[in-house]
């Protein structure tokens, strides 16, 4: 990329996915409106949902998923010795994400439940900061391409990124949307991150906080106000574990 | 059929004319910015850089001119725009001098720029320093930390129109030497007849043979007559407050010391409010108030 | 001003007439909220029967159509190392049925910060010079406080203003585009008998105010209480979400930013409407916060509505909607902090 007279470089990166969907890294193929220019600007060496060459010479690790084997933790050692810079991409890699939730279970009633009578080798889930060092982390389910395309641009100038401080409420009352509490539902909103243009509400769900906690969040009033519209705090407790971005409030595992 | 008229407030006649930001009362292009080019680049620390930038267009480079304690707002296309205050003499019609720390994003990437980048430029706005009013007296400048940008614009003028000035001190701290700005050019200013430079710094290393302390010690060497004297001072909140309630300690009226105040701004005309303080606008009202001001002004400091 | 007399029917082939060639906004019928209370919307309508006129309060303002959430300022086209600045203002024709007093007496106190004072911004001149305003009266609502702000009756700042007398509409006639407007449709010269109902319904109108508040000490007592436990009362309840900003017919606090397209040939610099009550707001490159605290930015909101606009433009930024206070999901409503002031003051 070129600009005011400077040449950026043209990072290697590569995608890698763990326990999770792989919609996260579907992003990285979507929008196609920018796909070309967004492939110019970096290096992908291996991605395995979209190529088959891998390289282990790469710049910058995108992780995908949460941890929930004990080969996808050496796996991800591995990655972290050869990236030199790591990102946490998506609410699974920052948080644990929706597979967190089995940790409120002994492990054997999960397997059980899931597996019946076969098996398989599982750990209770674990956010990639919980193992290695992450330098950066894109929280989000799935992630929004257009943010990664800022971040990516961020990256490649080496200059910090700044995520929006407001909550989720700030985009809805910009999207003339319908507040979900005044319609009897119970709405994250006020205490989650904003930067999402809040899609969920405008489409009829309220806030589960897949962002995890805004920057200046009032959990004191929150509750208060749930409670207050009908909403005990273990709903909302059970409502903010569901993608485990707030465990510091709930003490979650 | 239409039951009303469009109006198109581009066929203006204001929005016609070559670009000029004053405040007058009329319709303007207010975000048309300037095209400019960085034509020097002078590393000054680790973390700030002076640059050269000029104006391209010849007509308008003759419609800008600027007073000491006067802003821009510097442009970098596509990824924004940031108040920078001018640090160079307002007698110097070929270039703008500005003084950047690398602090947020736009001040990094520019911190990446070359010679030749072009960026753009929109001002100059708020207000200066009285350096009129102050003709025919003492002149006490005080810069902490990044604070000597601002004040090398004044002391420009002063140097320029040493004649009508009394005797001029110049004193300026920073945390440590390393921190000192425009370094190369303290030779140049002591040797002006009667300007007395003071350099101070709070943390020493090795290298350092000079003063050690916090600014407000350099005072107390000055002989200063309070009622022939104006003090502009720039530096941090924490710091202006301590020197301006020592200037006040040796009898200086609150009106005749000024400060410059930082504040988040995203428009340089009055209308984000993100530098207003009740009903005070630092960006049109300010940059510049005395120290009085600065007092009545809630939460300023 | 003219007075004239509209028979409704008339009025629809009037309103169907714009919207023939003019993108109309009125307010719409969304859906019921849970308490079953009727929620509506100010939006683009196709045809007179989605408007509905004898509507209570839009939650949102239509302040989006002035001051756009997001509004594109320029376009850099950027090629080998150069670039050009392009700037648009938005010059299509557009027509707001359905604003109260309040929302109108809104916007000209915008009209002082954005066509009046220094540094006038054309593209708020641009949409307002290009939005046809068509006001109403209404019986008062629960917790507005218009009233007691000065801010329930309206002078100018519209074309036309409605006032429903049953079966016909009493028109306030205030441009001259308007009357040439509305005289594409039968009107009549006002009737003592029109006259006289249309006294009974403002006297009506102006006997049924609910809320009462005191108002015009504020700019002094809130430099009194500048330091007054109401603020941390309230500053603690709040979300620090800025919904109160982004409702307020009139709160117009910005940010500018900029987005660069991948591969470097746009940027777009685009002004948003910003809160002060954002953790941010007062943040400077570097980190530092000037306002770090919610309570300071619950106070400056107030502040900003009640002093410092009342000092640089002579009255009250704010019009007494209650919006904000109705909007708040953590209850902080104007009237409630504006009655503790007074409260801590007899103190």
């Amino acid at each position: 990329m070129k600009y005011l007279f400077m040449e950026s470089k043209r990072p290697k990166v590569a995608v890698f996915d763990f326990t999770d969907c792989e919609g996260c890294e579907l992003q990285f193929a979507n929008k196609e409106e920018t796909l070309v220019d967004f492939l110019k600007a970096i290096d992908i060496v291996n991605f395995r949902e979209v190529m088959s060459e891998k390289s282990d010479e790469y710049d910058i690790a995108f992780i995908e998923g949460s941890i929930s084997r004990a080969d996808e933790i050496e796996r991800l050692l591995t990655i972290r010795q050869k990236a030199k810079f790591l990102i946490a991409l998506g609410s699974c890699a920052c948080f644990g994400g929706v597979n967190r939730m089995k940790n409120k279970f002994p492990m054997s009633d999960v397997n059980k439940e899931v597996y019946g009578e076969t098996p398989k080798e599982t750990l209770p889930v674990r956010s990639i900061k919980e193992l290695v060092h992450v330098d950066f982390e894109i929280p989000g389910c799935p992630v929004s391409k257009a943010e990664v395309e800022r971040i990516v641009q961020h990256i490649i100038w080496e200059v910090p990124y700044q995520f929006p401080v407001y909550p989720v409420c700030f985009e809805c009352k910009q999207r003339f949307t319908i507040c979900r509490f005044e319609l009897g539902e119970l709405c994250l909103g006020p205490v989650s991150a904003g930067g999402c243009d809040a899609p969920c509400p405008a489409g009829g769900t309220p806030c589960w906080g897949c962002r995890g906690i805004c920057a200046a969040p009032n959990f004191q009033e929150f509750f208060n106000l749930a409670k207050e519209r009908g909403f005990s705090k273990e709903e909302v407790i059970e409502r903010m574990d569901f993608f485990g971005g707030f465990r510091s409030v709930t003490g979650s595992k | 059929m239409r039951l009303f008229t469009p109006y198109d407030v581009t066929k203006e006649s204001d929005m016609l004319m070559p670009l000029e930001f004053t405040r007058a009362n009329r319709l303007m292009h207010v975000d048309k910015t300037y095209k400019a080019e960085i034509t020097n680049i002078i590393r000054l620390t680790e973390m700030e850089k002076l640059f050269h930038i000029r104006i391209i267009n010849e007509e308008e480079r003759a419609r800008f001119s600027f007073l000491p304690g006067q802003f821009v707002m510097l442009e970098l296309p596509g990824y924004g725009e940031v108040p920078i205050s001018i640090s160079g003499s307002p007698s110097n019609r070929g270039y703008i001098e500005l003084c950047i720390r690398k602090a947020g994003i736009v001040t990094s990437i520019l911190h990446k720029a070359r010679r030749g980048a072009k960026v753009g430029i929109r001002g100059p706005f708020g207000n200066s320093f009285p350096m009129e009013k102050m003709k025919g007296n003492n002149i006490l400048l005080i810069a902490g930390g990044l604070g000597m940008a601002p004040l090398r614009a004044p002391l420009f003028y002063v140097t320029e129109n040493r004649s009508e000035y009394q005797d001029v001190h110049i004193l300026y701290g920073t945390r440590t030497p390393d921190q000192l700005l425009f370094t190369y050019q303290y030779d140049e200013w002591k040797r002006i007849d009667d300007i007395n430079l003071q350099i101070i710094v709070e943390k020493p290393d090795i290298t350092w043979s000079g003063k050690v302390g916090m600014i407000t010690k350099l005072l107390d060497e000055l002989p200063i007559k309070p009622l022939e004297t104006y003090a502009i001072v720039c530096g941090p909140p924490v710091m202006f407050k301590f020197v301006c309630n020592r200037l006040r300690q040796f009898g200086i009226p609150m009106h005749r010391m000024f400060v410059s105040l930082e504040r988040r701004m995203h428009c340089g005309m009055g209308k984000c409010c993100r530098c207003n303080i009740g009903s005070t606008f630092i960006c049109v009202d300010g940059p510049v108030f005395d120290y009085w001001s600065v007092l009545n002004l809630k939460e300023a400091i | 001003m003219l007075f004239r007399i509209i028979k409704k029917e008339d009025f629809k082939t009037f309103v169907n007439l714009m919207l023939q060639t003019t993108e109309v906004i009125a307010p719409k019928f969304i859906k019921n909220n849970a308490k079953g209370k009727p929620i509506h919307q100010f939006l683009p309508i196709s045809n007179y029967d989605e408007m509905v006129l004898d509507y209570e309060k839009c939650e949102f303002s239509a302040k989006t159509y002035f001051l756009p959430y997001k509004n594109t300022l320029s376009t850099f086209h950027m090629k080998d190392h150069d670039w050009t600045q392009e700037i648009q203002y938005r010059i299509q024709p557009r027509a707001i049925f359905g604003l109260h007093p309040c929302d109108i007496n809104a916007l000209v106190r915008l009209d002082k910060v954005f066509a009046r004072d220094f540094y006038p911004n054309p593209y708020y001149i641009s949409r307002r010079k290009n939005t046809f305003i068509v006001g109403i009266d209404h019986l008062p609502c629960d917790d507005g406080f218009c009233h007691a702000i000065n801010a329930n009756h309206i002078t100018h700042g519209f074309d036309l203003f409605l006032t429903d007398l049953g079966d016909r509409y009493f028109v306030k006639i205030n441009s001259d585009r308007a009357f040439m407007a509305i005289s594409e449709v039968p009107i009549q010269e006002i009737t003592d008998e029109d006259t006289k109902d249309y006294l009974a319904v403002r006297k009506q109108i102006s006997q049924s105010y609910k809320v009462s508040v005191k108002t015009d000490d504020l700019p002094n007592l809130l430099d009194i209480e500048f330091e007054s436990k109401v603020w941390k009362k309230w500053g603690d309840k709040c979300l620090n979400c800025g919904t109160c900003a982004m409702v307020c017919p009139t709160c117009y606090c910005y940010g500018v930013t900029e987005r660069v397209s991948m591969d470097h040939s746009t940027g777009k610099k685009i002004a948003y409407l910003y809160s002060c009550n954002l953790l941010d707001f007062a943040m400077v490159a570097g980190g530092h916060n000037f306002r770090p605290n919610q309570e300071t930015r619950l106070k400056y909101r107030y502040y900003h509505q009640h002093r410092g606009f009342v000092e640089s433009y002579g009255e009250p930024m704010c019009v007494g909607c209650n919006r904000c206070g109705r909007s708040c999901l953590a209850g902080i409503d104007p009237v409630n902090v504006i009655r503790d002031l007074h409260e801590e003051e007899k103190l």
